[in-house]
């Protein structure tokens, strides 16, 4: 009998088991694939030539150039296989010309032959000054191109480069004035197709069904697509978020095994593998474009539906009768969209950063971050209680290990009722807050859309009350499942709904809340557990009668803006926020944070995590990183090392882990790995006052912090396609390790300068491949010419580095120069957008370093002061020998000597170091070698 | 006279000399250690001396100038410049603390004489009077702790030692019985079945005797009535073959009735089992694939036959690797299930608690934080509730040994022996017929004494399996051999049973977090490994840190990594004399040194 108990449960727990394995990874079938989706197996097999539009009625109108797409009688009769024949109404094309170089393209249906509904529009992404920087078109020119049997119209877009509209066969274009060679192109390929909303008729079968759930899709098909060619280009880029290369590989084409589109659908994806299309958290349909002979471009195209982009290898249209000159490299990309309009850009470039710069003219530059948010972010699932929180705040300042902020997780709450606490694991909120506070740390709990359908929980009460739920396709508050169980969801598309939730932010509001606190957001793409793919109908319903399916990308960004938003409010609009969110669409980079989702702690993971970050930043989220560790999964000891030592180098930088790991704080490792964690997270802190001049610059122009070699190096063609190493600005190169039992390193150093190892000093020279020492730490480079500003003291928080001293490293070119550049201001208020801040440009020539204001001058503004000195400048590649250095205007006299590069126990002083110039940032000076 | 003067003045110019150094000293030598002052005096002679990693040298002048010339932080002891310096604050009238230089002029006050934040920025008041109190008092605390907990313990050495002795005697006793207690039940076997084999042959005969008997008689009857029907016959034969049948069986060598029953039983188990088996594979169906795990255990599979809340929960359970409510509650079920079974069994795994209260109060203890070395190994504050109960668990070797333990009685083994000889002698095993109570008592007499034998072999074994484990180097530890402790956390019940298992209790089910493995860091740690597997994740394990107290206790318990548990637990085992020794010598330098008028001692 005995027997038979035990074998019973022997055999429970073989079911468990296998269960248990069948959970453990990616649920591919989970999730809709090119052919599961109509519009996106439509859309791939259609043949080039397929559109049959021409362009009519051309004409400059309210500055833009207009037109009307129609069908020519003689195809009328003549329906397609697909249903976007059967509406052949008009559509409405305008082209707008920018600032800069940026064209916009509009295609749309046209209001006056009233379609059933007006297609969405994404509202609140384009920054409302963006318009005022159109250049009203005066007037066209006309020509014939290629013995077209209509004209096509030309405008002034850029210096140097001009737009087209050509009319039959209908393409759009942007050339070069004097070459005439094409730099981007639209429906070159005709592609282009447009399915015009229609009224149901009778026998019409709308529904798709995908698993269990069925979207009643009661407009019926309403897709669009189009190709869109990057002429001069090797590589194109961009299009988050994919676990892949930087580089995106042909999907579609000759050579090509089948393959999935990049899809572009925000999805909650349980134990993503690294290297796939597959759609992830975020979506920016922004590609960017790179080669040798034209330099950079970029198509951005605003729309929040689900999309699917081919990129397509050479060859794919071969029996395409277009041709274009042969010298000319090409890639042509196919773009596919469920819903929404055609609202468009073509960025003219030609160098990397000014299509980034391009870009977020239109959609905006990253939010100026706090300085805390540049230090390093200890989290985990769960950081269970007050006790817990302490005395892992106490180890870090056992270990002396510098860090700014702790994190909780889910379980902080009632209940996962955001805004609460449960108050038996966390008794005094304020309190805990207040005493990490009082070492300059700071602490972020989760807010998540899902609230949590309970009569008794004021935030559900409050918006059931008032409609503030996004509706399901009844015209019910939709009700799905996620971590309070059933949960509905806030509508964040409405600016009222959101001025609401961000007034729940006020310290009166979150209770338990102090001014030390900031907020995490997740799930927010949105995430339903018991959704299609996870996540939300298609068919449910947001304010203004819009569908899920049409902006929900945008959902997620949204729901940052309105956090963001209420921590601004809280505070009278007096100090930045900081807000995490794993959803993104364009625009989120001026509302906070993202980082790459729960990936998984397995070596190429860490791999990956390098081209994701390096494509948000330049597709405008410069303030990005991945979970360090992996968050999934145990992650080995060195493994857990090298992450440190990437992630120190990337512009968010946080350790987080699943609940179900084992604790990796980083003096669980045994002393040595104790050490290489402490010693990659203080390098970060010496850093911070570059990262944070590089994070104003970012914020100023768009150039994101860290970046792929190209950008930097756009000549150099041996760096298009590398992806393990990148850049930390214009002065540090940094070459990840990810591979087991590493000793050395193999380093690709760009051009033709001078590198400088950062640990050693030692000089290498640029064009070639360098192996290199990675025992200790991964190899990372200054690259000369540049001068670099730290702070070499480490200590708990950047709180307490306020006051401390900088040094200077300035590495020398070969003609002895080099520049650097110092941002400072406050940290974390917007008084630097009213002047308050310095900022001080070092330039080096003929042994003589000056610091020249940067900073525009406002006599009236306020004014940030700071007593802080130089206390150390290092020269590496200078080659005379030289005692002493003289300050002016102070006229002293200071020591020159051999000094240690990086002060750390054993170094050997080897580099020149001029020592205690005791300079003020502040002020302007100049320090002659003698 | 002359010489005198001049000797004075230079008496005192020498003294003024050391007065002014003494305080310029004071003034370079800020963050310097007392033991470090010579050290860096030599400066003043030397003019130049090198760093302390000879990484390179330093001038007078550069001793706390607040930049950094030793790359070991030599030459900054009292400034922040040095990344891998430390700074001394001397703490008077608490305990000198060395602190990074990180701390140094970082707006925080860490020392308590408030020496590492003098740039201004901040005013730091100086709390060592206070904390050193506290720390004081805590000390004294601690030590009474101690001075208790030494006392305890050498008694409790002392009875380990006589209980381990007794326990070490009574094997051998009963090993020697057990010796014994064999030959005689052997002996009494070997009776018993010769007096069975005569029966049996007394039975045949006398059978064969009757069948005979019989037989003669139907044969006599069958003369007499000749004419009987045929059918008659016919039937008389099978039953004479089912007789026989009986007496075959009766004939298999068969031990003793007690054998024979059991034989029975087990067979009529194996029946069960059968009849189980047969049930069982609906059974599992039923109870361990029910729709929703079916469901979990693939939700792409089958997601289409799921309501959506148990879609929601399956998606979910992914991420929390937890079992949706239905699994719980199916889990419950199997728990209590599993409860039912053993009571089914008479399992005594499972005895109540009935001295465990329920009302006991969770232990928060917040540990002194610069104290951090003691606390591991000793108990800073006995004040704390009496929040866990300790309750004996083996009741699996407290087999009943009354009846071959009785002290009053100690000849039961010589009355055993003399009871068998007197059978053996007296019993003729060959007389006929046999004397039927004569073979009872034989069959009785074996049975108690095999009876005996069972129990004292299985108190052998749970003896040696006793004296088989580590009771630490005085068997300080003894005392908690067959002990269970308990803390109420939250929900849960945690037992700690060391040298056995430790349990977390929720309602009726139970989770074993690990068996006992071993001591470990020098028996300041229990380890218990090879607990039950989490869903999703590791066996379950428990790492219990010991520290003096005078009472056992669990004082803590936490779970700092999922399903790897962390608990306090406070014994006498702990308090070692050398380290009250070390207490009471630190509490003496910590008296001595305080400023005077201020020593409340």
């Amino acid at each position: 009998m005995r027997s038979i108990v035990v074998l019973h449960h022997f055999l429970c727990l073989l079911l468990l088991l296998s269960h248990l394995n069948s959970v453990s990874s990616w649920k591919k079938e989970e999730f809709r694939n090119c052919d599961q989706t109509p519009f996106c197996k439509r859309a791939r097999s259609r043949k080039p030539q397929h559109c049959k539009l021409i362009a009519t009625d051309v004409a400059i109108q309210n500055g833009d150039l207009t037109a009307r797409l129609i069908t020519p009688k003689n195809f009328e009769q003549n329906p397609d296989e697909d249903s976007s024949e059967i509406a052949s109404k008009p559509l409405i094309l305008s082209l707008s010309v920018y600032h800069n170089g940026i064209l916009r393209l509009k295609i749309d249906e046209d209001p006056s032959q009233n379609p059933p509904k007006k297609r969405f529009e994404v509202p609140d992404v384009i920054l409302p000054e963006f318009e005022s920087k159109k250049l009203w078109l005066q007037r066209h020119t006309k020509e014939v191109i290629n013995g077209d049997s209509a004209d096509s119209f030309v405008v002034y877009l850029f210096d140097g480069y001009e737009a087209v509209l050509r009319s039959d066969p209908l393409e759009v274009f942007v050339r070069e004035q004097t070459s005439g060679n094409r730099v981007l192109s639209f429906n070159s390929h005709g592609l282009f197709d447009f399915e015009q909303l229609r009224v149901k008729k009778e026998g019409d079968d709308w529904e798709e069904r995908f698993r269990s759930h069925t979207d009643s899709r009661p407009y019926g098909p309403q897709s669009i697509s189009f190709d869109v060619s990057f002429h001069g280009a090797d590589f194109v880029y961009g299009i988050p978020e994919h676990a892949t290369t930087l580089s995106l590989k042909p999907t579609n084409g000759p050579g090509i095994e089948h393959s999935e589109p990049y899809r572009l659908f925000n999805l909650d994806v349980f134990e993503y593998i690294p290297e796939s299309p597959f759609g992830l958290y975020g979506s920016i349909p922004f590609m960017l474009s790179h080669g040798k002979s034209h330099g950079t471009s970029g198509f951005f195209w605003l729309n929040a539906a689900e999309m699917q982009i081919d990129v397509l290898a050479p060859g794919w249209d071969s029996e395409s009768s277009i041709s274009l000159p042969s010298d000319q490299k090409r890639i042509d990309t196919l773009w596919m969209s469920e819903a929404g309009i055609i609202d468009s850009f073509f960025f003219i470039g030609p160098k990397p950063k000014d299509v980034v710069k391009q870009y977020t003219t239109v959609t905006g530059t990253s939010a100026m971050p706090q300085l805390f948010a540049t230090g390093y972010h200890q989290c985990r699932w769960n950081y269970r209680d007050e006790e817990d929180v302490k005395n892992v705040d106490s180890k870090f300042d056992e270990h002396d290990i510098p860090y700014d902020v702790l994190w909780l997780d889910i379980e902080h709450t009632d209940g996962k009722r955001y805004f609460t606490w449960d108050r038996v694991l966390f008794p005094n909120p304020e309190e805990m807050q207040k005493d990490l506070a009082s070492r300059g740390r700071k602490m972020v709990t989760i807010v998540d859309p899902h609230i949590k359908r309970d009569e008794g929980y004021h935030i559900h009460k409050e918006a059931s009350k008032n409609g503030y739920y996004v509706k399901d396709s009844s015209g019910k508050d939709y009700d799905g499942w996620c971590w309070p169980g059933s949960s509905s969801y806030i509508d964040m598309v409405n600016p009222e709904i959101r001025s609401w939730w961000a007034d729940k932010f006020a310290y009166t509001e979150y209770i338990g809340s102090t001014p030390s606190l900031y907020i995490w957001n997740d799930m927010n793409e949105p995430s339903v557990f018991n959704g299609p793919e996870v996540s939300m109908p298609r068919d449910a319903l947001h304010y203004g009668n819009v569908e899920h399916r049409e902006l929900h990308n945008a959902y997620g960004y949204y729901f940052h803006m309105a956090t963001s938003d209420g921590l601004l409010k809280r505070e009278k609009g007096q100090d930045r926020p900081f807000v995490l969110s794993r959803a993104f669409f364009p625009g989120t980079q001026r509302y906070g944070t993202v980082w790459t989702g729960d990936n998984t702690a397995e070596w190429e993971q860490l791999r990956v995590s390098v081209p994701m970050i390096l494509t948000l930043g330049i597709t405008g989220i410069t303030f990005s990183g991945a979970d360090v560790g992996g968050f999934f999964g145990n992650p080995d000891t060195e493994l857990l090392v090298r992450w440190y030592q990437v992630a120190a180098y990337l512009p968010f930088f946080r350790g987080h882990a699943h609940h179900d790991t084992k604790r990796r704080e980083p003096w669980l490792f045994g002393e040595r790995n104790t050490e290489l964690m402490r010693e990659a997270i203080r390098v970060r802190y010496t850093l911070l006052p570059y990262f944070y001049t590089l994070f104003r610059e970012a914020n100023v122009s768009g150039v994101p912090v860290a970046r792929p070699l190209w950008m930097e190096f756009p000549e150099d063609e041996s760096t298009f396609n590398n992806d393990e190493a990148f850049m930390v600005g214009n002065g540090l190169l940094v070459q990840g390790v990810y591979t087991q039992n590493a000793k050395d390193a193999t380093v690709y150093l760009p051009g033709d300068e001078t590198w400088y190892d950062l640990r050693t000093g030692t000089a290498y020279k640029g064009g070639k491949s360098q192996k290199v020492d990675a025992s200790g730490a991964i190899p990372v480079f200054q690259r000369s010419g540049t001068i670099i500003p730290r702070k070499d003291r480490f200590r708990r928080s950047t709180v307490q580095m306020e006051n401390d001293p900088y040094t200077l490293v300035i590495a020398l070119d070969s003609s002895g120069k080099a520049e650097g550049e110092l941002y400072i201001d406050d940290g974390k208020s917007y008084e630097f957008k009213n002047g308050a801040y310095i900022h001080r440009k070092f330039v080096f020539s003929n042994g003589k370093l000056t610091s020249v204001n940067l900073a525009m001058s406002t006599s009236a503004g306020p004014k940030f002061l700071s007593d802080c000195t130089i206390e150390r400048i290092i020269l590496l590649g200078h080659l005379t020998k030289s005692k002493s250095a003289r300050v002016e205007p102070t006229n002293h006299v200071t020591e020159v000597e051999l000094g240690p590069l990086q002060i750390r126990t054993g170094v050997r002083p080897s580099v020149l170091t001029i020592r205690k110039p005791n300079v003020k940032v502040s002020d302007d000076w100049s320090i002659q070698l003698l | 006279m002359k010489i005198r003067t001049q000797s004075f003045l230079s008496f005192i110019f020498c003294w003024m000399l050391i007065l002014r150094s003494a305080v310029v000293l004071s003034e370079d030598l800020l963050g310097v250690a007392p033991q470090d002052e010579e050290y860096y005096r030599s400066v003043s002679s030397l003019g130049t001396i090198k760093c302390k990693d000879g990484s390179g040298t330093f001038t007078k002048t550069q001793l706390n100038d607040d930049f950094c010339d030793c790359t070991d932080g030599t030459d900054e002891p009292g400034t922040s410049a040095c990344p891998t310096g430390k700074f001394y604050c001397r703490n008077a009238g608490h305990s000198p603390l060395s602190i990074f230089s990180s701390r140094v002029n970082d707006g925080i006050c860490d020392c308590c004489d408030g020496s590492d934040e003098y740039n201004g920025k901040i005013k730091c008041k100086n709390t060592c009077w206070e904390a050193g109190k506290v720390a004081r008092d805590r000390l004294k605390k601690k030590i009474a702790t101690f001075q208790e907990g030494v006392i305890i313990r050498k008694r409790e050495v002392e009875q380990a030692k006589v209980s381990v002795a007794k326990d070490e005697a009574e094997l051998s006793r009963l090993k020697n019985e057990e010796n014994i207690l064999k030959g005689l039940v052997q002996q009494l076997k070997d009776r018993k079945e010769q007096i069975e084999k005569q029966e049996e042959k007394e039975r045949i005969q006398k059978e064969k005797e009757e069948k005979e008997k019989k037989e003669a008689e139907e044969a006599k009857l069958k003369e007499e009535k000749v004419n009987v029907e045929e059918q008659e016959s016919k039937e008389s034969n099978p039953e004479n073959e089912e007789k026989i049948h009986d007496q075959d069986l009766n004939k298999s060598p068969v031990d003793h009735d007690v054998e024979l029953t059991h034989n029975d039983a087990s067979h009529d188990n194996i029946e069960d089992e059968h009849a189980e088996k047969n049930e069982e594979p609906s059974k599992v169906e039923q109870e361990y694939n029910p729709p929703h795990e079916n469901k979990q255990e693939d939700a792409s599979e089958d997601s289409e036959s799921l309501s959506r809340e148990e879609l929601g929960r399956a998606i979910g359970s992914r991420w929390t690797g937890k079992k949706t409510e239905y699994e719980n509650d199916h889990h419950h079920d199997h728990d209590h299930d599993d409860d039912h079974d053993d009571d089914d069994h008479d399992d005594d795994t499972h005895e109540e608690y009935s001295g465990y209260d329920t009302e006991n109060e969770e232990d928060h203890r917040n540990y002194d934080e610069d104290d951090t070395d003691d606390r591991m190994n000793d108990v800073g504050d006995a004040s704390h509730d009496d929040s866990t109960t300790s309750h004996k668990y083996d009741s699996d070797d407290e087999i009943d040994m009354s009846d071959v333990e009785n002290t009053s009685n100690p000849s039961w083994l010589e009355k055993i022996q003399q009871t068998v000889k007197n059978f053996l002698q007296s019993v003729n095993p060959f007389q006929t017929p046999v004397d039927t109570s004569e073979a009872e008592s034989v069959r009785k007499e074996y049975d108690d004494a095999s009876g005996k034998l069972s129990k004292i072999q299985s108190r052998i074994t749970s003896l040696t399996k006793k004296l088989g484990h580590d009771f630490g180097p005085e068997k300080e530890f003894y005392a908690l051999y067959g002990q269970c402790f308990e803390i109420k956390e939250n929900k849960y019940v945690y037992k700690v049973c060391p040298f056995k298992d430790a349990t977390q209790v929720e309602g009726h089910s139970t989770t074993t977090l690990g068996q006992w493995e071993k001591f470990d860091e020098s028996y300041k740690v229990m380890l218990f490994s090879n607990g039950d597997k989490c869903w999703n994740g590791p066996q379950r394990s428990l790492t219990v840190r010991l520290r003096c107290g005078s009472k056992v206790e669990v004082a803590d318990i936490d779970e700092p990594s999922r399903c790897e548990y962390s608990a306090l637990l406070t014994t006498p085992a702990l308090c070692q004399e050398g380290r009250l020794k070390e207490l009471q010598d630190k509490l003496e330098a910590v008296n001595n040194k305080q400023p005077l008028g201020h020593d409340e001692l």
